[in-house]
């Protein structure tokens, strides 16, 4: 019994193979927690941290030709992310930040795809506007939705549902703003749609329905009025809309301070 | 996954590499450990790269991918999926440059601990080992120029003789982490001792090669 025990209470031994990236995904978070509440042993890992970098010493290798010209390339066309507001103490360089998982800035691809996610819902998002009036809200629209995505603050995360798919946001505090678009949610019947909530001090406010999905993805919803503290979730209501939700939510996510 | 062979980042593959240019040659510090020496350079050029100075990244990129892509390298195998996620690195470093904080590492440190932990983000989502390791073999035929300077060769010479220092085990357990990307459960498995046993030698490997190594 007591070695369970010791095992969840006693993470430091774990130092080395965090620093040669050698834990799984719940070891790594576990311990990542953990240093996160021990200064000592964070003050280890950086050590343990610099002495791996320098096992790459000996590895250092001519790259491809033209890799330098295409890395300079992608680099001129990327746009820079802005400083960390709230340093994330255990994980350097930025991993998962904490509230939820699957947090960008990340792991794997990172903003790039979710990016990619975004504007290729705006492309179908795009397909459905007719009228000149329809036109105007659409062009309003892009521009709100421009607006949170250039602000200083953007910050992007992906998150999956509890059912299935993934709801990728954008959101700015400054903007006051989140754009919000998913991918294979499951389908509903037609009397239903899904609906965007802010949960917050005061309970939940409806903060729009999601549009009808094409190719599995949203069009980008803008969702304003964001207040300090929210929280964003989505459930599956009747199809005109409900003022209060009527089910379980399929997805809640803590967006950061 | 070859069978409990890490041994040392093949001395073979250097003197395979004949005069090969370095990476980045004539650049400051090129290929050398720019982390140390100058190291304050190199964060120093990362706060113009927050600044969206592209010759200041155009300087950080030669005294950093010839790492980047031989750690890329080293653990994916396959020098197409290296160049690949050698690319997406250099990219990060370009992106968050402004989120490098020297009160954390140094700069070198941090730009290996992206191209590592993306170069084991790729491993592990392969879904077919075997598929990798034909791959692998593929390309070590394809794979030919090894090129560094004479900094880099010293303090490839050091590492070794760190590594060199530890005990079998350490030694193995650390390689097998580092340079082919496995997590400390492979390790055991492959090695076959218990778990706990690896992740205890990991950690007094790397406080042992930490202090040969003089690092902080």
């Amino acid at each position: 019994m007591s070695r369970f025990r010791f095992r969840r209470i006693d993470p430091h031994t774990l130092a080395g193979a965090y620093a040669l990236d050698a834990l799984g995904e719940a070891d790594r978070v576990r311990f990542e927690r953990h240093l996160s509440g021990c200064p000592s042993c964070d003050q280890e890992a950086r050590g343990l941290r610099e002495a791996t970098a320098r096992l790459a010493d000996a590895l250092v290798t001519q790259p491809p030709e033209g890799m330098r010209e295409r890395v300079m390339a992608a680099a001129v066309r990327t746009r820079q992310n802005p400083p960390v507001s709230r340093p994330d103490r255990a994980a350097w360089p930025a991993r998962v930040a904490k509230p939820a998982r699957g947090w960008w800035p990340g792991r794997r691809w990172g903003i790039v795809i979710a990016a990619g996610v975004l504007a290729i819902a705006v492309a179908f998002g795009g397909l459905a506007f007719h009228t000149q009036q329809q036109l105007n809200q659409e062009r309003d629209r892009s521009r709100a939705i421009g607006a949170v995505l250039n602000a200083p603050d953007a910050t992007m995360m992906t998150v999956a549902a509890t059912t299935r798919g993934t709801v990728t946001i954008v959101m700015s505090h400054r903007a006051r703003a989140l754009v919000f678009t998913s991918a294979r949610l499951p389908p509903l019947p037609s009397s239903q749609r899904y609906e965007l909530w802010l949960m917050g001090r005061t309970g939940p406010r409806a903060a729009g329905m999601l549009p009808q999905p094409r190719a599995g993805m949203t069009a980008p919803v803008i969702v304003s009025g964001l207040r300090s503290g929210d929280m964003v979730a989505v459930s599956a209501e009747p199809a005109s809309g409900a003022s209060q939700p009527t089910s379980r939510m399929v997805m809640k996510v803590v967006l950061p301070s | 996954m070859t069978d409990g062979q890490p041994s040392l980042p093949a001395s073979g593959q250097e003197t395979g590499g004949q005069q090969a240019r370095s990476p980045g040659a004539g650049e400051p510090g090129s290929g050398g450990r720019a982390g140390d020496q100058s190291g304050g350079d190199l964060g120093a050029l990362l706060g113009q790269v927050a600044r969206g100075d592209e010759n200041a990244f155009g300087v950080v990129y030669g005294q950093v991918c010839g790492h980047v892509f031989g750690v890329a390298r080293s653990v994916l195998r396959d020098p197409a999926q290296a160049e690949e996620v050698a690319q997406e690195v250099l990219l990060e470093v370009w992106r968050d440059a402004a989120r490098f904080d020297a009160g954390r590492g140094t700069a070198m440190t941090w730009v290996m601990t992206l191209a590592h932990r993306r170069a084991v983000d790729r491993v592990r989502s392969e879904q077919a080992a075997a598929d990798r390791e034909q791959r692998a073999a593929r390309a070590d035929v394809a794979y030919d120029v090894v090129a560094e300077t004479v900094a880099a060769r010293l303090d490839a010479e050091r590492v070794r003789r760190c590594l060199g220092a530890l005990t079998d085990l350490q030694q193995e357990s650390i390689t097998l982490a580092y340079y082919r990307g496995c997590t400390y459960r492979e390790v055991a498995g492959l090695l076959k001792v218990p778990v706990g046993t690896v992740k205890t030698r990991m950690r007094d490997g790397l406080i042992r090669l930490r202090d040969c190594l003089g690092v902080d």
